[in-house]
């Protein structure tokens, strides 16, 4: 038996791999929304596991350092580092700023990290680590940056002198790593005018201004342009601990709060995230919903086109699981070329988007099934019309 | 009795019930010997689209009783379950146009039905060239449909019906778009294929022009039939395409 | 027998099957669980280079002077501006003196009445010291008419006690004077006293220098100890650098700078360290250490930023790495050298590091080794690598 609804593809090929097409960039849209979503979890663990911790310590009674902002003294580290288990543990500043090359201005997250601890970048794409205490930086490649550039942080200039691949926030923008003092100092000191408007404040007080104690205003004005605050203390834990043995005496004694890494996965997938995956899994529906009426549709017409054959088809003594067969396979076909057209398109244009796009083969596998459901029932409209086809038609009345 | 050919006996059928009731047919007899080519003629709404579907085992008669190829399909009740399976393997089908499949080559249109019945598809285009050959339509085995002339397509729909060696042939107005020429050569073929396989032939028309061609006509005039003789016009042993 | 679509319809059909299985392919080679990660690679080899240090400084004068009055007061006028050049002793300012003057001109008055009253008891002295010398010339007489017994006794006893009270006299005009003498002495010193303290409103320079800062104008009033004028030498301008406590292994006096301004970045000019702090930074775990220019450039001004980099003595030979290679595993530092294509980690002990990024291994690995630099994911030693010339493009 020869199959029918092959060789009706192929005597019908242009339209058929037209609609193909169609359907596959339908199919790879969705498979990139997906991959949006992977990639926006992604993220958020490779910002988790770059940064090279096992513990995250933090200000008490917050969740962050990035789902909430927090704020520690930059001493604390060294009571943390005399704790039992922990092996290494750094001061770390996180805050998202404007970065400017030129005319060219990147949203990035910047960085400060004591070199050689954990918050430096583990793995580089290109260049070096940084050598120099100040003026130096390592950026991600999605800042568009390159080695050797000169970048502006504030109020210095960087030199751009290693590059990496994949360290980004949990929102996606690409870090900048400085060192420590400049990071804390980029966080802390405003511009020009603010800090002269600041000045002029504290002299105008006259609690801080007294001209029977001289040097007295010196002083105040030299605290309030320093900054001693860091946003997090990032924990590396001895081997042979767990890391919830090591976080229960911080949080109980040190009036801090400490995430192992599974919590602060659940602290940025579940709570971060959470909003953007119902949006996502909504327009995941929506999609599937066009899908199937786009593949209803087509077959649909298309079968409309055929009811003469298959009346006579009838009439000559075609068996109805055949013709529904036919059908069913013309459906099936459409969403496999479909799918793998759509599979195709979607790695091709993936690394294009600003954002991660994370194309697992899981998704694929699970889209693949999904498109074959989806066909058959679409297929379902077409086939009861065909059925219902009386063969009595091809005899002329 | 069972004797091969088609046998038609008090054939009704009633349409609708009660007030409304039209008998399409009301009392049909007919008989087709095998090998025999016999004209069904009769003006519009006489019911011949009726008998036709009728004996095509599509729409179930009211009541009487129908014989094709010494088997009894229809008396008082379909006698047969598998109606669709009778069409394929018992009754051949040309209609006015020739309706072969578009997406099929010629020589898969031929073969579908011996496919459909079961037969490998070497053997059923092995059958469906054989056919071909016989038609002399050989040289377009390989052709699309919508590359043939309109005669050639008729024989090749020809050939269709003959796929399964049904002992029945019904066909529906099969020279109406045709020129003189042509619808002889079809007439020709038809009776050529009827003594070749012994197939009982039924030609429903109201062509003139092959009308002369019979030697047996049945006229059907609000649902009745009436036997005549026809011509029996000799046709020239000349196959032209 | 052959199936019947026209060839060339199949032929065009096969080819874009083909297509989109290519494509397949390509996904998943070159994306999926299957591509394998791209690295580049180096070869160990034995090398030295000359480490650096690295410091930010800013610009200081090794002596300053604030120029300030010493009790509280105002100020009367300021002489000089920001930018004079001053000499040792020249005038910069003066306080108010108050009633000092008039203090002093009173002292004054009492001084010179002082020495009237002293040449008044003077000439006191001289008439007792005359009218004894008559008495004694008048009582030898007498004396001598007694012995005669020309004159009575009693007249030669009377003669004999005026003698003495002559002399009583010049005794008590002679201590007058010396007392006069005293008090002229005390009232003296009084006057040098009070000249003193109205000499000490006036500022003067105690060396040659550069004003820097006028803090305070004429009409303030300024408690002891707060400025009026900032004084520097100006050819004392040095740079107190700040090296980071971790990274100044190898800091001592004498070794050879390079200082870029921030003013002027081009321009990179010649230093030597001078001193190292004995204190450091503990807060931010920095040493500080003063770094002078060979010659000093002109415009510098008190304040400025500056970029040190001291330049220390060249390593001797040992493998050298880029520092991108090394890696951290656990606790352990180490890199990863491929081994029959595969990555392995190998744990090793670093020794100097200089500033461009090149970094001496003492332990772990051999010459000749392939050691992983750049990656572009983090790497295991389950991982399938393949070896690129470069994973950037990085030229700006």
């Amino acid at each position: 038996m020869i199959s029918l609804a092959g060789r009706d593809i192929l005597h019908g090929w242009g339209k058929f791999v037209l609609t193909a097409i169609g359907l596959g960039l339908l199919i790879g849209v969705t498979l990139t929304m997906a991959g949006v979503y992977r990639g926006m979890v992604d993220d958020a663990r490779a910002l988790l596991v770059n940064s090279g911790a096992d513990l995250w310590v933090v200000q008490q009674e917050t969740q962050g350092p990035y789902a909430e902002a927090s704020s520690l003294r930059d001493d604390v580290v060294r009571s943390v580092l005399g704790l039992p288990g922990v092996a290494r543990a750094a001061n770390v500043t996180y805050l998202t700023m404007q970065v400017t090359q030129g005319a060219h201005e990147v949203r990035a997250m910047v960085v400060g990290f004591e070199s050689g601890q954990p918050g430096e970048p583990g793995h580089l794409l290109a260049g070096r680590h940084i050598t120099r205490s100040h003026y130096e930086a390592v950026v991600d490649e999605r800042t568009g940056f390159k080695l050797g550039q000169q970048i502006r942080i504030r109020r210095h200039d960087y030199t751009v002198v290693g590059m990496t691949r994949r360290m980004v926030s949990s929102g996606g923008d690409p870090m900048v790593f400085i060192p420590l003092p400049d990071a804390q100092q980029a966080q802390f000191l405003k511009d020009n005018d603010a800090i002269l408007n600041e000045r002029a404040r504290t002299a105008a007080n006259p609690a801080l201004n007294r001209p029977g104690v001289p040097g007295l205003l010196d002083a105040v004005l030299a605290a309030q342009s320093s900054n001693h605050n860091v946003n997090a203390v990032l924990v590396q834990v001895q081997p042979g601990y767990r890391a919830d043995e090591v976080a229960a005496p911080i949080r109980r004694w040190k009036h801090l709060e400490a995430y192992t890494r599974v919590q602060m996965e659940e602290i940025l997938v579940a709570k971060l995230i959470a909003t953007a995956a119902r949006q996502i899994a909504m327009f995941l529906v929506i999609l599937a919903f066009v899908s199937a009426a786009i593949v209803a549709f087509i077959i649909y017409t298309m079968t409309l086109g055929k009811i003469r054959e298959i009346a006579v088809l009838k009439l000559i003594g075609t068996r109805n699981t055949t013709i529904a067969g036919m059908i069913l396979q013309q459906a099936l076909g459409l969403g496999l070329i479909g799918f793998i057209v759509g599979k195709v398109v979607a790695t091709v244009w993936a690394p294009v988007f600003p954002k991660y796009v994370l194309l697992e083969s899981g998704d694929a596998l699970s889209g693949l099934l999904a498109v074959m459901l989806i066909c058959a029932l679409a297929s379902t409209l077409a086939i009861r019309v065909a059925l219902k086809v009386d063969p009595a038609e091809a005899i002329g009345g | 009795m069972t004797e091969p050919g088609i046998r038609i006996e008090n054939l009704r059928k009633r349409y609708g019930s009660g007030d409304t009731a039209v008998d399409a047919l009301k009392d049909v007899n007919m008989v087709v010997a095998p090998g025999e080519v016999v004209g069904l003629i009769g003006p519009s709404g006489s019911g011949k689209s009726t008998l036709l579907k009728c004996l095509g085992a599509v729409i179930e008669p009211t009541a009487g009783r129908m014989v094709l190829g010494g088997q009894t399909i229809y008396d008082d009740g379909w006698q047969i379950k598998d109606l669709r399976a009778l069409r394929r393997d018992r009754i051949g089908f040309v209609f006015q146009a020739p309706h072969l499949i578009p997406f099929l080559d010629v020589t898969d249109n031929v073969a579908l039905l011996p496919m459909l019945a079961g037969s490998p598809n070497r053997e059923a285009r092995a059958r469906a060239l054989e056919l071909l050959q016989a038609l002399d339509v050989a040289h377009r085995a390989q052709a699309q449909p919508s590359a043939l002339s309109g005669g050639e397509q008729q024989r090749v729909s020809i050939a269709r019906a003959l796929a399964n060696r049904p002992p029945v042939i019904l066909a529906d107005e099969p020279t109406a778009p045709l020129d003189s020429e042509r619808a002889l050569a079809v007439v020709r073929i038809l009776n050529q294929m009827a003594r070749q396989y012994d197939t009982a032939i039924i030609v429903v028309t109201h062509d003139e022009k092959i009308i002369p061609t019979f030697k047996r006509i049945y006229h059907i005039r609000d649902g009745r039939t009436v036997e005549e003789a026809g011509e029996g016009r000799a046709l020239e042993p000349e196959l032209s395409a | 027998m052959k199936r019947a679509t026209p060839l060339s319809r199949r032929i065009g059909l096969l080819l874009m099957l083909l297509v989109l299985l290519a494509g397949m392919a390509y996904v998943a080679l070159r994306s999926g669980p299957l591509a394998p990660t791209r690295v580049t690679v180096v070869q160990a080899a034995s090398g030295s280079f000359a480490p650096s240090l690295f410091g930010i400084g800013t610009v200081e004068a090794r002596r300053s002077v604030l120029i300030g009055p010493t009790a509280a007061g105002r100020v009367v006028r300021v002489l000089v501006d920001v930018g004079d050049r001053v000499k040792a002793g020249q005038l910069l300012a003066e306080m108010d003196p108050v009633d000092l003057d008039q203090r002093l001109a009173a002292q004054q008055a009492a001084l010179a009445r002082a020495g009237s009253t002293a040449s008044a008891v003077q000439a006191q002295l001289r008439d007792t010291t005359a009218r004894r010398e008559m008495t004694r010339l008048a009582t030898q007489r007498t004396i001598e008419l007694g012995r005669q017994n020309f004159i009575s006794t009693g007249a030669v006893e009377a003669k004999l006690q005026e003698q003495t009270s002559a002399d009583a006299a010049l005794s008590a005009a002679e201590s007058n004077l010396a007392a006069a003498r005293q008090d002229l002495q005390r009232l003296g010193a009084e006057r040098d006293a009070l000249q003193q303290q109205r000499d000490r409103l006036r500022l003067l320079a105690p060396a040659d220098g550069l004003v820097i800062s006028r803090d305070a104008e004429a009409g303030t009033t300024l408690v002891a100890g707060q400025p009026v004028l900032r004084l520097i030498d100006p050819s004392s301008l040095w740079i107190r650098t700040r090296l980071d406590q971790g990274r100044s292994a190898g800091l001592a006096v004498g070794l050879p700078a390079q200082i870029v301004m921030r003013a002027n970045p081009g321009r990179a000019l010649p230093g030597r360290l001078v001193r190292i702090e004995a204190v450091s930074d503990s807060i931010t775990e920095e040493r500080v250490a003063q770094v002078a220019f060979d010659a000093l450039p002109p415009g510098v001004s008190v304040g400025e930023l500056a970029e040190v980099t001291l330049q220390l003595a060249q390593t001797s030979p040992a493998i050298v790495l880029p520092n991108a290679s090394l890696q951290r595993q656990g606790d352990r530092l180490g890199v990863w050298r491929l081994v029959d294509g595969s990555p392995s980690f190998v744990p090793v002990r670093i020794g100097q590091a200089s500033l461009d990024g090149q970094v001496q291994v003492l332990e772990g690995l051999r010459s000749g080794d392939a050691v992983v630099v750049h990656s572009e994911r983090a790497l295991n030693a389950a991982m399938r690598v393949k070896v690129v010339p470069a994973l950037a493009a990085n030229t700006p």
